[in-house]
C-alpha cells in the first residue's frame, strides 16, 4: 500500500531524512520509534504534504500512485490521514462543520453522494461516544480550549470518521494521562481492518502496550537503524536509544 | 479651500420643490446655512486629515441628481431587503413608498414616521429639537452639509419615556435600476426617552453594477436608563457610492450598542461618533469585506466626555482582491471624564497581496484616572490552520474560506436578533460560500 524508497529530505538546507525505506502492506501496524531530532515528525509531515520540505531523493507511492505529486487534501481524499502531534486550533470553526467538509471531500473523490446531514450527525455521535467524548464538542471550535487529551481524542474522532487507509499517529501517546491513553488507543484498535494500515510514530514504548504493532522500526539521525518485531521496542525501553547507536545494522 | 464643481452647485440651487419639510420656515433656513457652508468648503479632500485616505474624486466628477419619484419597484430587491418580524419604512431614490411600508401595533405615543409625513405640532418639535443636535463641528464635512441642505426624506422614531417597542423598526432605502446617477440624502432621526428601549435597524440595498449615491445621516439621542440598539446594513451596488453617519449623544446611564456591516458599494464611508454621559455605555461593531476594488472606509469616534462612562468598540476588516479598507478609530477622554473604561479593537484581515487597509487608532487621553485599552492587528489567513484543514480534506479554496467566514462570523454571532444575523450572513456566505452546511453549524 505505501512505498518509501531511499527518501531523502531537507529543512533549510539541512538533511533530515538521509534515505529511508520502509513497504507497508494492507492491515500492518507499524511503529516507528526514534529519539528526539531523529526525524520522526518529518517523515508525518512528509507522508501529509506539508509544506516547507525538500525532497531531494526518493520516491513515496501510495496504492501505486506517487504521493508527494498530490496535493494535502488530495492525499486526505486517496486515504491518509495524519493525527498531528500537536492538533491545530482553528478558532471559529466547529468540530462538525470541519468533519463534514472533511468528509464530502472524501466522499466526492470516492464517487459517493453527500451523506444526509441527520444520518452524517447520527455517525459522528456514535463514535463520539466511543472515544467517551461529550456531544458539545461537537459545536465547539475544533481543538480550541481543548486539553491535551481532548485534542487527540479529537484526532482519533476525525480519524475515525474519515476512515482512511493510511493513518499516521505523530507523538499521539505525548501528553496523554493514563486514562485517556487507554480511550485512544481502543479508539485505534477498534479502527483496525485487514485493509487499513497504521504508522505509530513514538518516542515511548508505552503506546505499544496498547497497540500491539506488526513491526518496530527505528529511526535515528535520519535513518532507519533497525527494524524487528514488536520484541525490539521492549528491548529498545530496556536499553535505550544509545544502545542503537552500537548496534546499527550495516 | 476646495471649490465646488458646478454640477454641485446647480443641484443645490435647483432642487428645492423636492425636498420635504418645506411646510417648515425653520428648516428652510437651516438648509440655507447648510447651503452656503457647502459652497464655501466644498466636498472633503485628500488635504483633510480626516479625509486623508479616502478619495472622493469619483462622487464630485458624477452629475448626481435627485430622482424622480414613484419609480417602478424592484421586488426581488426589496424582498432581499426586508427583515421578518419588524416595523418597515420602505424608501426608494430617496422618497418614502407608503405602499411598500407597515408599522401597525406600534405602542401608544411612539412616533414613528417619514419626515415628509411629519405633523406641526409635536412631531414638529422633535425634528426641530433633534436635527442637527447631535454634530458637533468635527462632525460637519461637505457630506453632511450636502444632507442637510437636500434630503428629501428619513425617519423621525421617538420613544416614549419608559416604554418598549418590541418589534424592530426596520429603515430600508432601496436604489431603484430605474434612476441611474440618483443622489438620495436620507436624514434619519431618533430619540429614545428616559427609560426606554427599542431596535432601530438601517439597511441599504441597490441593484447590482447602478452607480448612485446614498448620503445619510442619522441622528440619535438615548435618554437617561434608555436603551437603543441600531444596525446598519450596507449592501450597496458594487458600483454605488455610500456615505453614512451616526452621530448619538448618550445621557446619564443610557445604552447604545451600534453595529455597522458594510458589504457594498465602491466607495464607502461610515462615521460613527457617540458622545457618553456620565455612566453610559456604548458598544460599537463593525465588519467590513472588501472585494475587487472597494474602498471602505470606517471612522468611529467616541467623546468621553463624562466620568464612569464604559466604551467597547471591535472593528474587523476582510479585505480581498485589490480593495482598500480604512480604520480610523478616535476616542477622547475629556478631563473630567474619570473612570472611563474604554476599549477599541480593529482586527483586519488580508486576502491578497494587492489589498490594502490603514488602521489609525488614536486615544487622546486629559483624565487620570482612566482604563483605555486599544489594539490594531493586521495579518494572513493563518497557514498552519490552512495545512490542518486541507490535511482532513477540505481543498484548499474551501479551507481558505472556511477561515475568512470564521473570522468574520465572530461579529454576526453578536447579533442577537435572529432574521437579521441571518441577513447578514447571507452577505457573508455570498462572498465566502461554505458548502453543504447547515446554518446552526457554522
Amino acid at each position: 500500500m505505501l512505498k518509501i524508497k531511499n527518501l531523502h529530505v531537507k529543512v533549510e538546507g539541512k538533511e533530515i531524512l538521509k534515505g529511508i525505506n520502509l513497504d507497508i502492506n494492507p492491515g500492518e501496524v507499524h511503529a516507528i520509534m526514534g529519539p528526539n531530532g531523529s526525524g520522526k515528525s518529518t517523515l508525518s509531515y512528509i507522508l501529509a504534504g506539508r509544506a516547507g520540505y525538500e525532497i531531494t531523493e526518493g520516491s513515496v507511492s501510495f496504492h501505486g500512485k506517487d504521493l508527494l505529486e498530490m496535493s494535502v487534501e488530495e492525499r486526505a481524499w486517496a486515504g491518509v490521514f495524519l493525527a498531528f502531534q500537536y492538533p491545530v486550533e482553528v478558532p471559529g470553526v466547529s468540530n462538525i462543520y470541519m468533519l463534514k467538509a472533511a468528509l464530502n471531500g472524501v466522499r466526492k473523490y470516492n464517487g459517493l453522494d453527500q451523506l444526509d446531514a441527520m444520518d452524517f450527525i447520527s455517525m459522528v455521535k456514535e463514535k463520539m461516544r466511543d472515544l467517551d467524548m461529550d456531544e458539545k464538542f461537537l459545536y465547539r471550535a475544533v481543538n480550541e480550549g481543548f486539553s491535551g487529551g481532548e485534542k487527540k481524542r479529537n484526532e482519533i474522532l476525525q480519524m475515525s470518521v474519515l476512515a482512511p487507509s493510511l493513518c499516521v499517529l505523530d507523538e499521539t501517546d505525548s501528553g496523554l494521562d493514563i486514562d485517556a491513553l487507554k480511550i485512544v488507543s481502543e479508539g485505534v484498535n477498534r479502527l483496525r481492518d485487514p485493509s487499513r494500515s497504521f504508522i505509530l510514530v513514538t518516542h515511548y514504548q508505552r503506546l505499544l502496550d496498547y497497540i500491539k504493532p506488526d513491526f518496530v522500526h527505528v529511526l535515528a539521525g535520519g535513518e532507519i537503524v533497525k527494524s524487528g518485531g514488536p520484541e525490539l521496542a521492549l528491548e529498545l525501553e530496556a536499553k535505550g536509544y544509545s544502545w542503537v547507536d552500537d548496534n546499527k545494522e550495516s | 479651500m476646495s471649490v465646488l464643481s458646478t454640477h454641485y452647485n446647480d443641484l443645490l440651487q435647483n432642487t428645492s420643490d423636492e425636498l420635504t419639510g418645506n411646510d417648515f420656515p425653520w428648516l428652510g433656513s437651516l438648509r440655507q446655512r447648510s447651503k452656503d457652508s457647502l459652497l464655501v468648503s466644498g466636498l472633503p479632500s485628500l488635504r483633510d486629515e480626516e479625509w486623508r485616505y479616502t478619495n472622493i474624486s469619483a462622487i464630485e466628477k458624477n452629475e448626481f441628481k435627485l430622482a424622480p419619484r414613484n419609480l417602478a419597484v424592484d421586488q426581488s430587491l426589496l424582498s432581499k431587503a426586508l427583515l421578518n418580524h419588524c416595523h418597515h419604512l420602505v424608501f426608494i431614490d430617496g422618497y418614502y413608498r407608503d405602499e411598500l411600508s407597515s408599522s401597525q401595533d406600534l405602542p401608544e405615543g411612539v412616533t414613528v414616521v417619514p419626515l415628509s409625513a411629519a405633523e406641526k405640532g409635536e412631531q414638529e418639535t422633535q425634528f426641530k429639537s433633534l436635527i442637527n443636535a447631535s454634530f458637533n463641528d468635527e462632525a460637519e464635512h461637505g457630506f453632511t452639509h450636502l444632507n442637510t441642505a437636500l434630503f428629501t426624506d428619513g425617519v423621525l422614531v421617538c420613544i416614549p419615556e419608559n416604554t418598549v417597542v418590541e418589534k424592530p423598526i426596520q429603515v430600508v432605502c432601496l436604489a431603484s435600476s430605474n434612476s441611474p446617477l440618483a443622489v438620495s440624502n436620507y436624514r434619519n432621526l431618533i430619540l429614545a426617552k428616559a427609560g426606554s428601549k427599542a431596535t432601530v435597524i438601517e439597511s441599504y440595498y441597490g441593484s447590482q453594477d447602478m452607480c448612485y449615491l446614498t448620503n445619510v445621516v442619522t441622528e440619535v439621542v438615548v435618554e437617561t436608563n434608555a436603551n437603543l440598539s441600531h444596525t446598519r446594513l450596507q449592501a450597496e451596488s458594487n458600483q454605488a457610492f455610500h456615505m453614512g453617519g451616526v452621530y448619538s449623544t448618550l445621557e446619564k446611564s443610557a445604552m447604545f450598542s451600534q453595529s455597522n456591516f458594510t458589504f457594498g458599494g465602491l466607495i464607502s464611508r461610515a462615521e460613527i461618533h457617540a458622545d457618553l454621559g456620565i455612566e453610559s455605555s456604548c458598544i460599537l461593531d463593525g465588519l467590513f469585506l472588501g472585494q475587487d476594488k472597494q474602498h471602505l472606509d470606517h471612522h468611529t469616534r467616541l467623546n468621553h466626555k463624562q466620568p464612569h462612562a464604559v466604551s467597547q468598540e471591535l472593528y474587523k476588516g476582510v479585505m480581498a482582491d485589490q480593495s482598500t479598507g480604512v480604520f480610523q478609530g478616535r476616542i477622547v477622554v475629556a478631563e473630567d471624564a474619570q473612570k472611563t473604561d474604554a476599549t477599541m479593537n480593529n482586527r483586519n484581515l488580508l486576502l491578497s497581496e494587492r489589498a490594502n487597509i490603514d488602521s489609525k487608532p488614536q486615544l487622546e487621553i486629559y483624565a487620570d484616572d482612566v482604563k483605555c485599552a486599544h489594539g490594531v492587528t493586521i495579518g494572513q489567513l493563518d497557514e498552519t490552520a490552512i495545512f490542518y484543514l486541507r490535511s482532513r480534506g477540505a481543498d484548499e479554496k474551501m479551507a481558505k474560506n472556511m477561515l475568512t467566514f470564521a473570522f468574520a462570523n465572530e461579529m454576526v454571532e453578536r447579533i442577537s436578533l435572529e432574521p437579521l444575523r441571518h441577513k447578514v450572513m447571507d452577505e457573508l456566505l455570498k462572498q465566502f460560500p461554505q458548502t453543504d452546511i447547515l446554518k446552526e453549524w457554522l
